[in-house]
C-alpha cells in the first residue's frame, strides 16, 4: 500500500468517527436517568459506543474509499492484484475484535452485578400485572395503580403476573423486568431523580397491551412519608372498605376496568371492551335486570357477548382475583352510577 | 474417477435415449398425478379423516362433537396431505414401499418445457429453484404490504384504521410470512438453483424430496394467510408466539402453529438435500478447500437447521397440545413452565438468525470477488468463520430472554458468547474489504447491494454489540431499539443480499439481462428508504417506544409519520424491482453464458443451463476465485483423462 493512499484512508476514518461522533453526542439518545441503575446503564452504553463508532469509522472509510479510488469502467477487463491473504492482519483482526468485546463483557458484567444489588432494607413493592393494568402492593398491603418511590431509597419491586407476561419498564429508570404467571422476580431500583415517569408494558399481553400503561411517581422523602401514612389511614378498596370513591378506586385498580372500558363517571376511557355508559339500554338488548345483567357480566363474561367484541377475552383474564365482597362492591357501583 | 463423478457421466449421456412421457388420456388423466386428481382426491381424503375424527368423538361421547380446535387441527394435517398425495409428491416412494414397479423415471419429466411444466412435481432443481423464488416474491409482496398497512396506523397516536385486534394479526403475520416464508426459503431458492451447479452436479442427490419439500411452502403460506381470515380472529401473539398468551388465542392461533410446522419440515428436507448433495455429489477435484463460499455458506446452514428446526416444531406443538389436547406445558397454574417456551422456541430461533444470514454471507463473498476482480481475501478463515457461527449460534439463544425471569446466572454466559460472535462475523467484514481493497471494481447492481448490505449489516451487528451487552439490553429489549435492529439485519442484511443473489443470477436463470439503470434505481431507493425508515426507530426505543403497540404516546407521533412516510417510499421501490424483473425477462437482451466472467461452475454453462447441467463433467483444478492469477482455472472440461482424485 503507498503511503499516500494511508494517510487518504487515516483522513476519511477521522471524519468517519467525527461524523459518528457528532451523530452520538448532539442527538440525546438516552432519556434522562433517574435512577442509579440508569446512571451505570448509560455509561456501558457509552463505554460501548466509543468501540463501536471506531470499528464503524474504519469500516466506512475503507467503503468510501473503495467506492471512490477501485471503481473501474464498463469494458475494463483487467483483473486486480491477486492477493489470497494476509496472516498478520487476519490474525490482527482475530485478535482486536476479541479484546474489544471482552472488555465490553467485562463492564457489562460488573454493571449487572451491581444494578441487582438491593442494598440493605429496601422497600419492597409487590407489582401484580394483569391485562391491562399494574397493581403496585406496598408493605402496609395498600394497593395502588400508580407507583409512589421515594427518592434516593433502594427499591426491590416484585413482580408477577395473574394472566400473560406482560414486562415492567420505566425508560428514565433503566431497568426491566418480565412479569411470568406462577413466579416473582425482583427487580432493583435506587430513584435519583423527583418527577413523574411513565410505566409502560413492553411484553406484547394481547388486546389492550398499548394502553397499559401506568405512572411512576418519584417524591422527596418527607412527601412519601406523608403521603404513605395518609395513604394507610384511608378506607381501602383493596380491603373491601366502602363507600364510592373507593369503589371507584376498585373499578380502577385491583379490578382494572379501567384500562379496558370506557366508564364517564369514573373519567376512563379504555376502548379494548365496550363502554360501560349505556349499561341500561346493553342489559335491556341482553333481556336481564340491571343489576343481575352488570353481575354476570363480571363473573361470566362470556355468557352473553356485546354484538361486536370477541368471546374470551374478558373472561381469559380478569375479575378471578376479585373477591364475592369486591364483585357486590363493583355491581353497586356501575349501577348506581348508570344513569 | 469417483463414484459420484460416474453417475453424473451416465446422468449426462443417456438422458438424451428418453423420449417423453406421453400426456395421459381419458380416466388415466383423473388418476395420473397432478391437478385434476389433487382436485378430487383432497376433500375426499380429508373428508375420511374428518369422519374418523366425528367418529371417535362420538364413540368416546365427546361434545360438541364438531369442535372447532380438533377439526381445526385434522383439517389442517390432512388438507395439505390429500393435495400433497394428489400432485403426486409421494408416487414414487408409494409404488416402491408398496412392492409395485416404480414407473420408470423418464428423463423428459426433469426440467420445464413449458410454462406447466413449473406448476407440477418437477424433479428439476432449477425448475424448483424458479418455483421457490417465485413463490417467496409472491408472499414478500403479501407480507410487505400487512407492513404497509399498520405503519398507516401508526402514522399517528391513537386508532385509526384497525382496532387492536387485528393490528395485532397484522404485526405477527408481516413477521412470520417474512422470517418463514421469504427470508429463509428466499435463500433455499438460490441455493436450490445454484448449488448444484456450483459443485458441478447433474442435480440435487434427492429430487423427489426436493420436489415435496418445495411444495410444502405454499401449504404453510396459504395457511399462514387463512389463519388470518378465521372466523373468531386471527393469531395475533407476535411471530413469537409466547405462551401463555398463544395458548389463549382464538381459532387462528392453531394455523399459525401448523403452518410453521410444514414450513419447517419443509426447511429440514432441503437441508438434508443440501448437505448430502455438497458431501457426496462434487465434481472430481471439487476438494472441501475449492468449493465457493456459497456452497460453504449453505453447508454450515443446512447444518444448522437440521439440528435447530425440531425445536421450533417442538414448541409449536406443545402450545397446540396445551390448547387441543388440554396438556400443561405451559399452563402456569397446571404445574407448566411458562419460561420453558422461551427456551426452546430460542433454541431454534437464534440459530434461525444464522439460517437467515450466513447464505447472505456466501452470496455476497461470491459477488464482491467476481466484481472487484480479484481471490476472496482469506478464503479458509472466511469458511472456518462460518463453521465458528455455526458452532457459538447454538450457545446464545438466552440473550433473547434477559429480562423473562430464565435462572440469572445465565445472564453472563450467555453475553460473552454473544459478543464473541462478533469476532467470527468481524473476520468476515474486514475480509469482504479487504477483498474490495484494490480490486478493480464494477458497481453493477448486483455489487450496489453487496455493499449496501456491507453498510447497513455493520449498523446492525454494532447495534448487536449494545443488545448482548445485559444491562444495555436491559434498558432496550422490547422497545423500537429492537425493531430497528433486526431490520437492520433482517432488511439490510438479509434481504439485501437476497436482492444481489436474484440479480447477480438472473442472466443465469433466465438468459436474460435485467435492466441495469432500473437496477440501480431500485438500488438506491431501497437503500435511501431502508435506513430513513428503520434508523429512527433506534431513537424513539431508547427514548421509551415499546414494540408492537397499536397506540402510543403523543410525543413520538412526528418521528412515527417520518417512518411512515419512508416505509411507504420503501415499498414503492419494490414496485421497480417487480417491473424489472418482469419486463426483462420477456424482453430483455440475451445474456450469454457469463456476463460476469466469473470462474465458478454455474458460469461455465449456458444460460440456462442445459437439463442435466453439465454436458461433460467438469474436472475441478483450482479454486474457485482465482482472479488476476496468470492462466488460473478453476476447472477444466473435456479433460482428455481425467487427473488422479484424491478421497476427501
Amino acid at each position: 500500500m503507498r503511503r499516500g493512499s494511508l494517510l487518504q484512508l487515516l483522513l476519511l476514518t477521522l471524519a468517519a468517527f467525527g461524523i459518528g461522533a457528532a451523530v452520538a453526542l448532539l442527538i440525546p439518545w438516552m432519556p434522562d436517568a433517574a435512577s442509579k441503575q440508569a446512571g451505570r446503564i448509560w455509561f456501558t452504553y457509552w463505554f460501548a459506543t466509543w468501540i463501536c463508532l471506531g470499528i464503524f469509522a474504519i469500516v466506512a472509510a475503507v467503503l468510501v474509499y473503495c467506492l471512490l479510488k477501485f471503481r473501474v469502467r464498463e469494458g475494463d477487463m483487467r483483473d486486480g492484484p491477486p492477493v489470497h491473504g494476509h496472516t498478520t492482519l487476519e490474525i490482527a483482526w482475530t485478535a482486536v475484535p476479541f479484546v474489544l468485546v471482552t472488555a465490553i463483557a467485562i463492564v457489562s458484567a460488573i454493571v449487572l452485578a451491581q444494578n441487582g444489588n438491593a442494598g440493605k432494607d429496601p422497600l419492597v413493592v409487590k407489582v401484580t400485572a394483569q391485562q391491562f393494568a399494574w397493581q403496585f402492593t406496598y408493605p402496609n398491603g395498600q394497593s395502588y395503580g400508580v407507583l409512589r418511590l421515594p427518592k434516593d431509597r433502594n427499591v426491590k419491586l416484585r413482580l408477577t403476573s395473574y394472566d400473560v407476561l406482560h414486562s415492567f419498564w420505566v425508560p428514565q429508570f433503566g431497568q426491566k423486568q418480565d412479569a411470568v404467571p406462577g413466579q416473582t422476580f425482583s427487580l432493583v431500583i435506587t430513584p435519583t431523580k423527583v418527577g413523574t415517569y411513565p410505566v409502560i408494558c413492553t411484553e406484547l399481553c394481547g388486546l389492550g397491551h398499548s394502553l397499559m400503561r401506568s405512572t411512576a411517581i418519584v417524591m422527596p422523602v418527607a412527601d412519601y412519608e406523608r403521603w404513605y401514612k395518609s395513604a394507610g389511614a384511608a378506607p381501602s378498596a383493596a380491603a373491601g372498605g366502602g363507600g364510592n370513591a373507593a369503589a371507584e378506586q376498585l373499578f380502577k385498580t385491583t379490578g382494572t376496568c379501567a384500562a379496558c372500558h370506557t366508564f364517564t363517571p369514573a373519567g376512563t376511557t379504555g376502548k379494548v371492551g365496550p363502554s360501560l355508559d349505556h349499561l341500561k339500554e346493553a342489559a335491556a338488548k341482553a333481556g336481564q335486570p340491571l343489576d343481575a345483567y352488570v353481575r354476570q357480566s363480571i363473573e361470566d363474561p362470556d355468557a352473553y357477548i356485546t354484538p361486536g367484541y370477541a368471546k374470551g377475552v374478558m373472561s381469559g383474564s380478569c375479575c378471578k382475583q376479585l373477591s364475592s365482597n369486591q364483585v357486590d362492591q363493583l355491581v353497586h357501583y356501575l349501577v348506581e352510577n348508570t344513569k | 474417477m469417483t463414484e459420484a463423478a460416474h453417475v453424473h457421466a451416465q446422468l449426462a449421456h443417456g438422458h438424451d435415449e428418453h423420449a417423453p412421457t406421453p400426456p395421459p388420456t381419458g380416466w388415466h388423466r383423473l388418476t395420473h398425478p397432478g391437478w385434476l386428481r389433487a382436485l378430487w382426491f383432497t376433500p375426499l381424503f380429508a373428508s375420511f379423516w374428518l369422519a374418523v375424527t366425528c367418529l371417535i368423538r362420538w364413540a368416546a361421547d365427546w361434545h360438541p362433537i364438531w369442535a372447532a380446535a380438533p377439526i381445526v387441527t385434522v383439517s389442517l394435517v390432512v388438507f395439505p396431505f390429500g393435495f400433497l398425495f394428489g400432485i403426486g409428491g409421494f408416487d414414487y416412494w408409494l409404488y416402491y414401499m408398496s412392492g409395485k414397479p416404480t414407473r420408470p423415471e423418464s428423463h423428459a419429466d426433469h426440467g420445464a418445457r413449458s410454462w406447466k411444466d413449473y406448476f407440477r412435481i418437477n424433479p428439476d432443481h432449477k425448475v424448483i429453484g424458479m418455483q421457490y423464488l417465485c413463490t417467496v416474491l409472491f408472499f414478500f409482496l403479501v407480507a410487505g404490504f400487512l407492513a404497509l398497512l399498520f405503519r398507516a396506523e401508526l402514522a399517528k397516536p391513537g386508532d385509526q384504521y384497525f382496532n387492536p385486534q387485528t393490528f395485532n394479526v397484522l404485526i405477527s403475520n408481516h413477521a412470520a410470512l417474512m422470517i418463514f416464508l421469504v427470508i429463509i426459503p428466499g435463500f433455499a431458492a438460490l441455493g436450490n438453483f445454484v448449488i448444484p451447479l456450483m459443485i458441478g452436479a447433474a442435480d440435487m442427490a434427492f429430487p423427489r424430496l426436493n420436489a415435496l419439500s418445495f411444495w410444502l411452502l405454499p401449504i404453510a403460506g396459504i395457511m399462514l394467510i387463512a389463519g388470518m381470515v378465521t372466523p373468531g380472529g386471527g393469531p395475533s401473539a407476535g411471530w413469537t408466539c409466547y405462551a401463555p398468551l398463544c395458548s389463549h388465542q382464538p381459532l387462528g392461533q392453531v394455523f399459525f402453529n401448523m403452518a410453521v410446522q410444514w414450513a419447517g419440515a419443509s426447511s429440514i428436507m432441503t437441508a438434508l438435500n443440501f448437505l448430502v448433495t455438497i458431501i457426496t455429489m462434487r465434481a472430481p477435484g471439487m476438494t472441501f478447500w475449492r468449493m465457493p463460499l456459497l456452497v460453504w455458506a449453505n453447508f454450515s446452514t443446512s447444518l444448522l437447521v437440521v439440528l435447530a428446526t425440531p425445536f421450533i416444531a417442538g414448541s409449536q406443538f406443545f402450545v397446540m397440545f396445551d390448547r387441543v389436547l388440554h396438556t400443561n406445558y405451559f399452563e402456569s397454574g397446571h404445574g407448566g413452565y411458562v419460561i420453558g417456551y422461551q427456551h426452546i422456541f430460542w433454541f431454534y430461533s437464534h440459530p434461525a438468525v444464522y439460517i437467515m444470514m450466513l447464505p447472505g454471507f456466501g452470496i455476497v463473498s461470491e459477488i464482491i470477488s467476481v466484481m472487484s476482480r480479484k481471490p476472496i481475501f482469506g478464503y479458509r478463515l472466511m469458511a472456518l468463520s462460518l463453521l465458528a457461527i455455526l458452532i457459538l449460534g447454538f450457545s446464545v439463544w438466552a440473550h433473547h430472554m434477559f429480562v423473562a425471569g430464565m435462572a440469572s446466572w445465565l445472564r453472563v454466559p450467555m453475553m460473552v458468547t454473544t459478543l464473541l460472535i462478533a469476532v467470527p462475523t468481524g473476520i468476515k467484514v474486514f475480509s469482504w474489504l479487504a477483498t474490495m481493497w484494490e480490486g478493480r471494481i464494477h458497481f453493477t447492481t448486483p455489487m450496489l447491494f453487496a455493499v449496501g448490505f456491507l453498510a447497513m449489516f455493520v449498523i446492525g451487528g454494532l447495534s448487536g454489540i449494545y443488545l448482548g451487552s445485559v444491562p444495555i439490553d436491559i434498558h432496550a429489549s422490547d422497545s423500537y431499539f429492537i425493531v430497528a435492529h433486526i431490520h437492520y439485519v433482517l432488511f439490510g442484511g438479509s434481504l439485501m443480499t437476497i436482492f444481489a443473489g436474484i440479480y447477480y443470477w438472473y442472466p443465469k436463470m433466465t438468459g436474460r439481462m435485467y435492466n441495469e439503470r432500473l437496477g440501480q434505481l431500485h438500488f438506491w431507493l431501497t437503500f435511501f428508504a431502508a435506513n430513513l425508515t428503520f434508523f429512527p426507530m433506534h431513537y424513539i426505543g431508547l427514548q421509551g417506544m415499546p414494540r408492537r403497540v397499536a397506540d402510543y404516546a403523543d410525543r413520538f407521533a412526528d418521528f412515527n409519520l417520518f417512518i411512515s412516510i419512508a416505509s411507504f417510499g420503501l415499498g414503492a421501490s419494490t414496485i421497480v424491482f417487480f417491473y424489472n424483473m418482469v419486463w426483462s425477462w420477456a424482453h430483455g437482451p440475451a445474456a450469454g453464458p457469463n456476463p460476469w466472467r466469473s470462474m465458478t461452475l454455474e458460469w461455465q454453462v449456458s444460460s440456462p443451463p442445459p437439463i442435466f447441467n453439465f454436458d461433460e463433467i467438469p474436472q475441478v483444478v483450482g479454486g474457485p476465485y482465482e482472479y488476476g492469477v496468470p492462466g488460473a482455472r478453476h476447472a477444466i472440461f473435456g479433460a482428455a483423462k481425467p487427473e488422479p482424485v484424491p478421497a476427501d
